[in-house]
């Protein structure tokens, strides 16, 4: 105890490094004060570069596609201009049609085994649970193209459907799978396990916990994962543009080839008729929008569940 | 009227010697609403000053507008005056940085930054108020580990991650870490109340011998511990409208064997929380 | 691409214990391995029918895919020299300019902004994030390019080292490997900002606070304590960002030029491996099938390799800060 007392007697020269401490503090303190202000400055600034894009990008969208959304252009076939007509451009239908077949088939085949496995690795502890995760968190990152690859390899080649609606399906449902099973096993594993402990103890068996207790809990976090993946799926352009074959018509039957909306962007951005050129902000524009708007309610939604939760 | 010439009649009562800083009609507000007011004391050098009082009676929304801490909250107010050796910390002549050389803090979970070594966290208050010169780091390190009684563990160890050390250990860094400055006053948020009873006692004893090199005040919601190792005791009390209020302020010895206002009798017996 | 979110609040014990205590395998489970199986197939026949049908390629082209400067529809020679060439430069100015700003931009996110803007900042990154490639593609090319042709390319050809950098001024053309660059920067701009803000905000306050007490000025405390707390997070940041940049198709098909020649001057047209992809895949046959199924093994590997890098680096930053 005595030690410890001693430790902190004042000594004579203690003051000599304190003033020195102060003396110089008192010298950089200027520099430093100002060094942290410019420094947050170019902070601020870094934040306002980062915005001009985007409200570039939708000023352009919305300046340049508004006014060349009417009825025809939902409702018509494209056409091509020509010298005589160089503003006969026809509507965008084919897209709309493809891209409504596409991401409806492409939705069946992912969306419920997508959920499967989801809820499987929520539940399970498995080595061969944890394989499957890091998978699916490879392959949410993996470049859209190799399913693209994929599906030409299988789809096309192997099978020998050619190009399809199925084929672009099947390479979006790639896409999509990894994206909902990652949502659909966080949105389990949120299920507070009160709720598990609760079921058990009142005497069901898991596998009817776990479908009657649990699995609508998560349901809405789900739902978002199922939304968000929809939402990326309808704006791939290269997972369908090896596969699809594209068209002028209305198609939508599986084993015939279709358009899309990212599709007749890709082609036409390079087209030499600037009336066709005008009419692709149309579509970017409705593309965009439909992108945000899944968004935003993914998100309202995922809040709105997550207020009610709390 | 009666409190205001209860507490200052107590304030004179005593005479303390000489007063590192003064707090005048003190408040603080959050978006208006009022968490701490009413407070007015001294704090004199060389001793150590508890605050004490039970959860929500605004003891450490008092201390941290000692060092200016709610200059960072949005919304915060602070109002009154608080004097660090007669200068208005708030409006006089002193920029936060100086005051924060001259008034360290000492938190509740011990906190040494992560990633740096021992060393680095002992000296890093200087290193952020621009001193670079080895010598100068070295005898401060040493000196400041010495005074928190870590140097014999440590020095053999110096560039080690401070991730290293146990608790109470982290905590006597961070101790150490607030002397470096060769602060005026060291305000300390309730230290011990993350710490074992082991570690708790070596960081009461090392406060207790503190004192001869700097001004203590510290917020502490264990009242044994006031008594134990305090001189002087503000005891801060939650009114009716939700706000902390000083109810008394006096030596410890008076606070607890013979105060003045009832309330601090109840609290001081353990009647409420 | 929507930013999917990483973090599980793990109960493994708790799930353990749910699934042994009672330990009945019924359909449920059944079907639910099924599933698991199943895709399992799917993945592992994803990588494989691209590796075997690049297998040829490799067998006999391998070494001319990797260094051959020239690319011969239909029947080779196939070098993906330029491709490759051009995947590196185009990520890495897109990753040095996306770090650049998504840096700062996280720090004005965390530390200036007031806290009722951040969750509608945070919405319109994920926003940002959202919006397709190839409308990116489409304005870089119908809107950018001009800009840049007419405004930004005489300015850049009048720099002293402009020759090295960009190549023969008048040999340019409106579409190049830097604007590609600059497109792609600002399509992994919203990852990056997204992983960082996140690993950044997440810093303890209580760290923060104590740097503050020791007299620190405020860029003090973000360079000297919380950058330093949070710079494994932001590593895997910045590969998580690299990774999205390499895999970006229909944006840089658009923008770059898709041409095959193997130089790095920046204002050239050039090209990447996954837009090379797109734009020869259509008109393809046999070999050359082979030859960008081979360029699309490369680009697995890349990505899945810095996928994998950014994934353990974050996982590490979440330990760090569990113990702090």
């Amino acid at each position: 105890m005595t030690d410890m007392i001693e430790l902190n007697q004042p000594a004579e020269d203690d003051h000599l490094v304190r003033d020195e401490i102060r003396r110089i503090s008192k010298s950089v303190h200027a520099r430093r004060v100002t060094t942290s202000r410019v420094m947050m400055v170019l902070c601020g600034v870094a934040l306002l570069i980062a915005a001009v894009p985007l409200v570039m990008l939708i000023a352009e969208l919305v300046k340049n596609g508004l006014p060349v959304l009417n009825k025809a252009f939902f409702t018509t076939e494209p056409q091509t201009p020509t010298l005589i007509a160089p503003n006969a451009t026809g509507g965008v239908s084919n897209a709309i049609v493809g891209s409504l077949a596409l991401t409806a088939y492409a939705s069946v085949l992912a969306i419920p085994l997508g959920i499967l496995v989801g809820v499987y690795l929520a539940e399970s502890s498995s080595k061969l649970a944890s394989t499957l995760r890091v998978i699916a968190q490879t392959m949410a990152g993996a470049p859209s193209i190799l399913m693209g690859l994929f599906a030409f390899s299988f789809i096309v080649h192997d099978l020998n459907i050619g190009f399809s609606a199925l084929a672009g399906s099947f390479a979006l449902a790639v896409l999509m799978m990894p994206v909902i099973i990652i949502t659909t096993e966080i949105a389990v594993r949120n299920v507070p396990n009160s709720l598990r402990e609760a079921g058990l103890a009142l005497g069901a068996r898991s596998h009817k916990v776990s479908l009657r207790i649990v699995l609508p809990s998560a349901l809405s976090g789900i739902v978002t994962g199922a939304i968000l993946a929809i939402s990326r799926a309808v704006g791939e352009t290269a997972p369908v543009l090896l596969v699809i074959g594209g068209g002028f018509t209305n198609q939508w039957r599986p084993l015939d080839p279709v358009s899309s909306l990212p599709l007749s962007i890709f082609e036409n951005a390079k087209s030499q008729w600037p009336s066709q050129r005008l009419q692709v902000w149309g579509v970017a524009l409705v593309l965009v929008a439909f992108v945000f708007v899944m968004s935003l309610t993914a998100r309202i939604w995922a809040s709105r569940k997550q207020q009610v939760r709390n | 009227m009666a409190d205001i010439q209860s507490k200052t009649a107590a304030t004179e009562s005593t005479n303390r010697g000489p007063i590192a800083m003064q707090l005048r009609d003190v408040a603080v507000s959050f978006h208006g609403r009022t968490a701490v007011r009413d407070c007015t004391f001294d704090i004199a050098k060389n001793r150590v000053t508890s605050l004490i009082g039970p959860s929500g009676s605004g003891k450490t929304t008092l201390l941290r507008a000692l060092n200016r801490l709610h200059d960072l909250t949005p919304g915060a107010k602070v109002t009154g005056q608080i004097l660090l050796d007669g200068v208005d910390i708030y409006r006089g002549n002193i920029t936060v940085t100086e005051l924060r050389t001259r008034v360290g803090m000492v938190f509740q979970r011990p906190n040494p930054f992560p990633t740096m070594s021992i060393y680095d966290n002992a000296v890093s208050g200087l290193r952020f108020n621009g001193i670079k010169k080895k010598s100068l780091l070295d005898e401060a390190a040493e000196s400041s580990l010495r005074s928190a009684a870590l140097w014999d563990s440590v020095s053999s160890r110096l560039k080690v991650s401070a991730s290293n050390l146990s608790g109470g250990e982290q905590q006597r860094l961070c101790i150490a870490r607030a002397l470096a400055l060769d602060p005026e006053v060291l305000l300390m948020d309730e230290p011990t109340s993350a710490l074992d009873p082991v570690a708790t006692l070596r960081i009461e004893e090392l406060m207790t011998s503190l004192k001869s090199r700097v001004t203590v005040v510290i917020v502490t919601h264990n009242m044994q511990q006031a008594a134990r190792i305090s001189d002087d005791c503000a005891f801060l009390l939650m009114g009716e409208d939700r706000a902390g209020e000083l109810i008394e302020f006096d030596t410890t010895e008076k606070i607890f064997n013979n105060p003045v206002d009832s309330r601090t009798l109840d609290y001081t017996l353990g009647r409420f929380g | 691409m929507a930013l999917i979110p990483t973090d599980l609040h793990v109960r493994d014990e708790a799930v353990a214990e749910f699934n042994s205590a009672t330990a009945d395998r019924t359909w449920y489970h059944f079907v639910l391995l099924s599933g698991a199986i199943l895709f399992g197939a799917i993945s592992l026949g994803f990588a494989g029918t691209i590796f075997w049908s690049s297998l040829p390629t490799w067998l006999h082209h391998g070494v001319t895919l990797l260094t051959g400067k020239g690319w011969s529809s239909p029947n080779g020679p196939f070098g993906g020299l330029a491709m490759i060439v051009g995947t590196f430069e185009t990520s890495i100015i897109a990753l040095i300019l996306a770090v650049l700003i998504g840096l700062g931009t996280s720090i004005s996110i965390v530390f200036l902004l007031p806290r009722r803007f951040r969750n509608i900042v945070a919405t319109l990154v994920e926003l940002l994030a959202a919006v397709p490639s190839v409308v990116y593609g489409l304005w870089g090319l119908l809107v950018l390019s001009p800009w840049m042709t007419v405004t930004v390319n005489p300015w850049l050809n009048s720099w002293p080292f402009a020759k090295f950098l960009f190549g023969n001024p008048g040999q340019e053309f409106g579409t190049s490997l830097l604007l590609a660059s600059i497109v792609l920067g600002i399509m992994i701009l919203p990852t990056f900002v997204a992983v960082s803000r996140e690993v950044i905000a997440v810093v303890p306050q209580d760290l923060i606070e104590a740097s503050l007490s020791l007299g620190a000025t405020r860029w003090q405390v973000i360079r000297e304590v919380v950058l330093p707390t949070a710079k494994v997070g932001l590593f895997g940041a910045t590969f998580l960002a690299l990774a999205r940049a390499t895999g970006e198709t229909v944006a840089v098909a658009l923008v770059a030029g898709g041409v095959a020649n193997a130089q790095f001057h920046l204002l050239y047209p050039g090209t990447s491996i996954a837009a090379w992809i797109a734009l020869t895949f259509g008109e393809s046959q046999g070999n050359q099938i082979s030859a960008l199924m081979a360029l699309g093994v490369l680009l697995m590997l890349l990505n899945f390799g810095l996928s994998m890098i950014s994934r353990s680096l974050v996982n590490r930053q979440r330990k760090i800060l569990a113990i702090v």
